[in-house]
């Protein structure tokens, strides 16, 4: 069980592209975490979350997204969720979230 | 004929994934559909997590994960012997200012059809769940 994360600046659009790739639960959000405050740091700005390969998200998960998510609506920034499987759609229309992040 | 059986697991983070996988395993025997087993799986990690981060106890102790299988249905208890938080705390989430914590109660009552939680300060919680076969409640 573990979490791959890519990371890269697309500069035409001014855009965080952030793939994850396995499960984003209490044992590897932190790493999620650590990774989202290093590249808001180096630069400000919306965040895309390709969930392509994305198999499982909990609550701790969504919490630190939502972190993020405060972080970057001070700037009038946001988060996008991208290729959601049907069991993250799920959680995230059940939470109510697919209202705060954009979704796509 | 209700089976039962019992883990004691670690109140460590790498943990939640075997349980997470045992009770998908368990609820299998029932007869679950896949989306259901996925309802289970998230609703029994989201209750173990919740035993990992409020039951924290200093002597490092076990929690327990109990299922009970039935004919039509599955029931889950989480045990912790941690710390305990008062019920009334608990509130649904509030879109227009989301909080980062307090999600995985709320999850765990969204996809389990029924759901007790009884949480005493200085004597642990315990989050028992069933999930009845074949309807939608």
């Amino acid at each position: 069980m573990s979490l791959k994360i890519n990371t890269i600046l697309d500069q035409e659009d001014d855009l965080w592209i952030v793939d994850v790739i396995g499960e984003i639960d209490i044992y590897t959000a932190n790493k999620l975490k650590e990774t989202l405050v290093k590249i808001l740091d180096e630069h400000n700005t919306s965040i895309k979350i390709n969930c392509l390969e994305l198999d499982y998200i909990d609550s701790t998960g969504l919490g630190v997204l939502i972190g993020a998510l405060k972080r970057l609506k001070q700037e009038n920034k946001n988060i996008i969720i991208s290729n959601a499987k049907p069991n993250i759609s799920k959680l995230l229309s059940i939470t109510g979230l697919n209202k705060i992040f954009v979704i796509q | 004929m209700t089976d039962s059986l019992s883990i004691s697991v670690p109140s460590k983070p790498e943990y939640v994934s075997v349980v997470r996988l045992t009770a998908s395993a368990v609820a299998s025997r029932v007869g679950f559909n896949v989306e259901e087993l996925e309802d289970i799986k998230v609703a029994v990690a989201e209750a173990c997590t919740n035993a990992i981060k409020h039951g924290i106890c200093e002597k490092g102790e076990n929690f327990d994960v109990k299922f009970f299988l039935d004919k039509e249905k599955i029931s889950i208890h989480v045990i912790d012997h941690g710390s305990g938080f008062s019920c009334n705390q608990l509130e649904e989430p509030d879109l227009t200012s989301p909080k980062e914590g307090g999600l995985g109660i709320f999850i765990i009552k969204s996809l389990m059809d029924e759901v007790d939680v009884i949480s005493n300060m200085g004597e642990g919680t315990i989050i028992k769940m069933t999930k009845y076969l074949g309807e939608d409640i």
